[in-house]
């Protein structure tokens, strides 16, 4: 029963329950051949227990380097955090030990990749896999883990559990490894789950099914879910609030009804901006679909951005947005973005912020 | 997997078809009266009608094939010319020490290079990496008569350890027999050593780079059972494929080491043949040494399904 967040920086607090994993103006940064990259550039979030966190941006953005830096798993030398604070549940993770986030690590804070095909290993049974994180973390012996595999692999609602776990991944398919990733993350029961596009890789029907067997799982067990997603459709089925990155940064939070109903920066009104058109088109409404694409190229990380990073491809920019960054401050009730002209924008209908894609 | 097996095994039987042919038309295929190239220069036309007769050379040449391919068949590769000793007897008096000190070679190269190859790769580009990395380079470079005298003139001269020279057979007692064979298992160890520790370093550093890799930290799963369990078992298949090759290797190519050693194996028997021109000692070795080949293929196609299960179907 502790809330840590003493230091009042101009970051939204989390809003319902207490604070389950506080992240504190994070930079993580790669040493490259060419220069450093800042893939993630101050980010700022407070995530509640139980609740669904969706963090959404173009790729590139430092969406999976975000997640990366909250279980400590950014490659050492090649990548570092440089600066920022990750508090989970009143332990400070950037200065833990690794002893220490490996106790964490599949235990606590759990985390699923994109990737189902090349996420499991290839020689192992899935039920060893599974078995592995009980044996490290509930010291479970040999048996009793293979016997809670089972269980889990029947949570994740896999037919004929006990063959399947003496089963190796190629053995299934793209929909039931998926399954399987979750058993794995869920199976100590974490606090905190990082879902990394869990579904990009997956058909359209399976994609469903894998949401909401997350979400109901989520529930039964009352993980706190960052899910990171592409997809819009994604967001509005399962966001209680959304995150928008931009080039490193956050350009802007809100709950998911207030974000998508009321955008204020622009990059996300070019995210949703062009979808009641396709309705127009007879296509089916509402905001199904991938993120649209935006004219112009996303900007080098290379280079350190004194203004706005989306200033070159913002028709509202101005000099003030070249030269100085604007702030992540509350325009709204829970509602925050990273933009100077948010009163000029709201004046403009979202009618004609739509341009006609060259 | 038995499938998988018989098909692999059926597939050895035109590799060696065509080996056997070869080996035949060797003796043909060399300019002039092959008779008389074995008897050698200073042959009278008396010895040459000799060797002509006792290696029917003298008969239809398909009729010596059907002969030979007979043979073959029935593991009669042959009588050796100056011994009149069959050439499969020879063979087996000669196999037992090529293959004690091969299989003894590749158990001390693999026990150093495959622990040496996982800590270069998990270190990679530090100093540890390049220390052994450096030592492999030094592995390959060094000959294996000069590891092989400086090894003697240290545990067998200096210090008296160990046999300076020679081969005491396992019938004699295994102690012996591993006394007789450590000194040449290390400097011809050297070499293979350097080779698996590359290999292993080499395919370990692909399979770190893994997205199940990453799946396996995010599991909280500690660095030696990442590197043991989670990556060395995928990276296993170049390294045994290299394992294997080295065997091949070994059981055809000890000649300088049993030289050195004066160990009388495989490698002795054929540089006698050669420098008396016992063909049939050349002929036999050739298929032997080409089954032995074929066979350890085979082995290390049947060694994947146990790394990757993939491969099983
Ligand atoms: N290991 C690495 N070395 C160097 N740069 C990296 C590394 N990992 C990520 N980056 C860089 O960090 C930036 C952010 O990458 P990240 O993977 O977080 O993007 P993302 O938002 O997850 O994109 P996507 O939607 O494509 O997954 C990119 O510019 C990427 O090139
Ligand atoms: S700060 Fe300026 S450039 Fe950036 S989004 Fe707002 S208006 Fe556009
Ligand atoms: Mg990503």
């Amino acid at each position: 029963m502790k809330s840590n967040v003493s230091t009042a920086a101009t970051a939204p607090i989390a809003t319902n329950g207490d604070t389950i994993l506080s992240v504190q103006d994070l930079r993580t940064h790669f040493y490259t051949r060419d220069g450093v990259v800042r893939a993630v550039d101050g980010v700022t979030f407070d995530l509640a227990r139980g609740e669904t966190l969706c963090i959404v941006g173009e790729s590139g953005c430092g969406k999976s380097v975000t997640a990366l830096s909250i279980l400590g798993l950014i490659p050492p030398k090649i990548g570092e955090i440089v600066s920022g604070s990750i508090r989970f549940d009143g332990t400070e993770l950037t200065t833990e030990s690794e002893r220490e986030m490996r106790s964490i690590r599949g235990n606590r804070i759990s985390m699923i990749f994109q990737e189902p095909m090349t996420s499991l290993n290839p020689v192992l049974t899935v039920g060893e896999q599974i078995s592995e994180s009980l044996r490290i973390h509930q010291r479970l012996d040999r048996r009793a883990a293979w016997d809670r595999a089972i269980e889990m692999l029947a949570l994740v609602r896999i037919a004929d559990p006990k063959r399947r776990a003496g089963e190796y991944p190629h053995q299934l398919s793209g929909g039931m490894r998926q399954r399987v990733m979750i058993a794995m993350a869920l199976a100590c029961n974490p606090q905190v789950l990082v879902a990394d596009e869990p579904t990009t890789a997956l058909d359209v029907t399976i994609q469903a099914q894998i949401l909401n067997l997350m979400l109901e799982l989520k529930d039964r067990l009352g993980t706190a879910i960052v899910l990171i997603t592409h997809d819009l459709g994604v967001v509005a089925e399962t966001a209680q609030r959304v995150i928008v990155m931009y080039a490193g940064r956050m350009v802007e939070e809100a709950p998911v009804r207030e974000l998508l109903n009321n955008p204020k920066h622009p990059y996300t009104r070019g995210l949703i901006g062009s979808i009641p058109r396709r309705k127009s088109g007879g296509a089916r409404g509402r905001t199904r679909g991938r993120l649209q694409e935006i004219s112009g190229l996303v900007p080098s990380l290379r280079e350190p951005i004194p203004g706005c990073a989306f200033a070159p491809r913002c028709s509202f920019a101005t000099p003030r947005c070249i030269t100085e960054q604007p702030p992540f401050e509350a325009h709204g009730p829970r509602h925050f973005a990273a933009c100077w002209e948010v009163a000029r924008i709201e004046a403009t209908s979202s009618d004609q912020l739509v341009s006609s894609p060259t | 997997m038995t499938a998988y097996i018989v098909r692999r095994l059926l597939a050895t039987i035109p590799v060696m078809a065509i080996v056997a042919l070869f080996v035949f038309f060797l003796l043909h295929l060399t300019p002039g009266d092959p008779a008389a190239v074995i008897a050698g220069d200073d042959a009278s036309p008396a010895d040459i009608e000799g060797i002509r007769r006792k290696l029917g050379l003298d008969r239809p040449i398909w009729e010596q094939f059907g002969v030979y391919v007979w043979n073959l068949l029935h593991g009669d590769l042959g009588t050796s010319i100056f011994s009149n000793m069959p050439v499969m007897t020879l063979v087996m008096q000669r196999l037992e020490p090529s293959v004690v000190l091969a299989i003894a070679t590749l158990t001390v190269a693999v026990a150093f290079a495959i622990p040496l190859g996982v800590l270069a790769a998990w270190k990679a580009d530090t100093a540890v990496d390049r220390v052994v990395m450096g030592f492999s380079v030094l592995g390959f470079a060094v000959p294996v008569f000069l590891v092989g005298y400086l090894l003697i003139y240290v545990f067998a001269i200096q210090l008296r350890w160990l046999p300076v020279q020679g081969y005491r057979p396992l019938a004699n007692g295994v102690v012996d027999t591993l006394r007789s064979i450590a000194l040449p298992a290390f400097a011809l160890g050297m070499t293979y050593m350097a080779l698996i520790a590359r290999i292993t370093r080499a395919s370990m550093l692909e399979v770190l780079s893994e997205d199940y890799i990453r799946t396996a930290r995010a599991k909280g799963v500690a660095t030696p059972s990442v590197l043991l369990r989670h990556a060395l078992k995928n990276a296993a298949i170049p390294i045994v494929t290299v394992i294997g090759i080295g065997f091949a290797l070994l059981i055809s190519g000890v000649v300088i080491t049993e030289t050195v050693f004066n160990i009388p194996g495989l490698g002795r028997l054929t540089v006698d043949a050669i420098l008396k021109r016992d063909y049939p000692i050349i002929q036999g070795l050739i298929i032997i040494f080409a089954g032995v080949k074929v066979l350890v293929n085979l082995l290390i196609d049947i060694s994947y399904t146990f790394f990757d299960p993939r491969i099983r179907q």
